[in-house]
């Protein structure tokens, strides 16, 4: 079988415009702006942005944890293809690892510029203190990224370029290297299941630590509460899938029609859907436990304040409860709606419902803080407005995670070889 | 039908061998990945380790502050002879002064150190352990290690951290009146917190000196205030200067005690004026 990647036109009268390089120009225009913001980071320090000894964690953070939470796929596909064996994912388990590649390396990238001593990222790997859940977390995530590095390499290695390409054919010492690579693959194709697992665990764990980071926090009643490992967890699942819903309608169903039956298509919404509103299940427990049972009786005041500069109320309960429930609901009902541009609008909400549950988590406990005084503590309102290098810096990242994903969708195949042995 | 015995001829029709060696050489990989991990724990500078040795009083010291609200009068006097002695520039302040209410609104100061809990949250959280507890109850920084990602400072109750924001280039204008530098200045990016003049104890200690009692050994923030609002010493020694003024009051309190922080810095509640008795 052929591989033949459609391209997306756009229509101008009757001339077919393929806007591929336009957009790959405004891209790197967007990576070029990021490189300014991330000189001026470099030079002059956290000095730049709109942190303060306050607000000390900012725009950069939300996109890290964003950017982590829609990887999520990758794990929960490595699972359904390499332990549950569910051949018929394979191709959408590919398309998941990428994901995860991309958020992973964006979000160790906006990190490395957040640190106040950027050159010293790898003081956690070898000075452990393994109490620390940020020191969990960046542990599991260098060795997870290793983990989607090991998954992905296959997925590049399987383009016609490796195996095809005339230079192979002429000179030996290209067919040498191609035929290392061949074996490469094999044997990480091999490797499948037990880095299935191992990607498993480190996912399970980082991505509750995550929430757990916030949620260990006992002197910021907004934050302290044990649902958030859980609830980092399941909306990385639901949100993470849910995006990969809908790339994947891009990027099979449009771009490379015949390869994804739409029955397996409408199984990733229906995964996506359930886990969406078991996420929200738990969403309003936590929001009732923080409510009601907190033992901080500020909450109350903190809440007060935090709609007043912001507004906090409407982005829960719309942004992060009925972006869910209503999307949940209709990407659990694919099957029976069958049309693609309703599931796809529905799949954008839980993308937005993600990025907001991150935004809203960490902004809440540092905008309204409790003061110390001992006979009359009271909610102190600190203010942040992140500077144009932070922008920058998240333009830049965000980019890469878009070029990255554009230059996939448009030439890797997708296709692999060995599952037709 | 003759069943066929569970011989390795069997499988020779596959390449079992190489589908060993896939699995074999992942797990040699992984393993020794993980083995030079753990190898590193090992190889450790000496310096990164230091906090786990005894080298700063062996444990029988536990350093801690009593401030007696009532003699506060508020003139930052603490916090101005800190940034000199710590050498830190105007808007950097580990120590501060705000002014607080009790519950019956009387207005009163309230001079805020580090804290150095017990049980430190900011400790708990670093991934690098570039914040540790000394032996003699300092919570303290290896400037070093640290990497500056500031979720110490976002654990902190007492709002006590300070990162380090700018180049430390500028004039300490602290200095002369309030004292002269004492310590490096630390690079930009990295974590700073009091160390309740971690520097003067030890030298102090090991000339002979007592720490509360000569001003030598004493943080800065308690030898400058005028009304000896504050008082240092050794909390395990009863005669210390910190344990006696303890002692005097029956009701010590210490900030945030809900959470379970235990502070070593206790405050002298104020006592009701008579005014607000009679009323």
């Amino acid at each position: 079988m052929e591989n033949t990647i459609h391209v997306p036109k756009l229509r101008f009268g009757s001339r077919h415009i393929d806007v591929f390089p336009i957009w790959i120009g405004l891209l790197l225009l967007g990576f070029a702006f990021g490189g300014v913001g991330a000189y001026q980071v470099l030079t002059h320090g956290l000095q730049v942005t709109g942190l303060t000894d306050q607000v000390p964690w900012g725009l950069w953070i939300t996109i890290d944890l964003s950017s982590i939470a829609l990887g999520g796929s990758a794990f929960v596909f490595g699972v359904i293809v390499y332990l549950l064996r569910f051949k018929r994912f394979e191709v959408i388990g590919r398309l998941a690892v990428l994901l995860g590649f991309l958020g992973y390396s964006a979000a160790g990238l906006v990190l490395f510029f957040d640190l106040g001593q950027p050159l010293r990222f790898w003081h956690p790997v070898v000075f452990w203190q393994p109490h620390s859940l940020l020191w969990e977390i960046t542990m599991c995530v260098v060795l997870y990224l290793s983990v989607l590095v090991a998954e992905l390499i296959p997925v590049i290695l399987e383009h016609p370029a490796f195996r095809d390409h005339p230079l192979i054919q002429r000179y030996a010492f290209f067919k040498t290297v191609a035929a290392l690579l061949e074996k490469v693959t094999h044997i990480l194709h091999k490797a499948g299941p037990a880095l299935a697992i191992l990607g498993l665990t480190l996912s399970l764990l980082h991505q509750a630590s995550l929430g757990a980071t916030y949620g260990v926090l006992s002197g910021r009643g907004l934050w302290f509460s044990p649902t958030a490992p859980v609830l980092f967890v399941l909306s990385a699942m639901g949100g993470g899938t849910s995006l990969l819903f809908l790339l994947s309608v891009i990027v099979f169903r449009v771009m490379r029609p015949g390869l994804v039956s739409d029955k397996v298509l409408y199984e990733i919404a229906r995964i996506a859907g359930a886990v969406v509103l078991l996420c929200i299940y738990i969403r309003m427990w936590d929001w009732a436990v923080t409510n009601y049972y907190s033992f901080d009786h500020e909450i109350a005041t903190q809440k007060e304040l935090l709609n007043t500069i912001a507004p906090y109320d409407i982005t829960f309960w719309v942004g992060q409860f009925f972006f869910a429930l209503i999307p949940g609901a209709i990407l659990l009902a694919a099957k029976r709606i069958k049309n693609f541009r309703v599931l796809m609008a529905a799949s954008v909400l839980p993308v937005i419902c993600l990025i907001l549950l991150r935004w809203n988590y960490n902004f809440a406990g540092l905008i309204a803080s409790i003061t110390y005084d001992p006979f009359t503590p009271s909610v102190q309102l600190n203010s942040y407005v992140p500077t144009w290098q932070e922008w920058a810096v998240g333009t830049g990242v965000i980019s890469y995670w878009l070029l990255g994903f554009s230059l996939a969708a448009r030439y890797l195949p997708f296709r692999s070889k060995e599952a037709h042995h | 039908m003759e069943k066929t015995p569970l011989t390795e001829n069997q499988f020779a029709h596959k390449p079992a061998e190489e589908k060993s060696f896939s699995r074999r050489g992942f797990l040699a990989v992984a393993g020794s990945t993980v083995g030079a991990l753990t190898l590193t724990q090992f190889m450790l500078p000496a310096k990164a380790k230091s906090h786990d040795s005894n080298e700063h009083g062996e444990g029988h010291h536990k350093w801690g502050m009593v401030v007696d609200i009532n003699k506060c009068i508020g003139c930052n006097y603490c916090t101005y002879a800190c940034q000199a002695v710590n050498d830190l520039s105007e808007d950097m302040q580990y120590n501060k002064v705000t002014s607080e209410k009790t519950e019956n609104g009387e207005a009163f100061f309230l001079s805020r150190p580090c804290m150095h809990c017990e049980n430190p949250p900011c400790v708990h959280v670093c991934p690098v352990g570039a914040t540790y507890v000394r032996d003699d109850g300092i919570v303290t920084m290896d400037y070093d290690l640290c990497i500056g990602c500031r979720y110490c400072e976002v654990a902190c109750p007492y709002d006590a951290r300070v990162f380090n924001w700018r180049d430390p280039n500028g004039e300490n204008s602290r200095v002369p009146e309030f004292g002269f530098p004492e310590v490096d200045r630390r690079p930009r990016g990295v974590m700073e917190k009091c160390t309740f003049c971690e520097h003067r104890i030890d030298s102090g200690l090991e000339r002979g000196l007592v720490p509360g009692v000569d001003e030598m050994a004493t943080p800065a923030c308690v030898v400058v205030c005028p009304t000896g609002a504050r008082v240092f010493g050794d909390l395990n020694d009863p005669e210390s200067p910190a344990s006696q003024s303890l002692s005097t009051c029956k009701t010590p309190i210490r900030l945030r005690e809900d959470l379970s922080t235990s502070p070593k810095v206790y405050y002298l509640p104020p006592r009701p004026q008579p005014m607000a008795e009679e009323a």
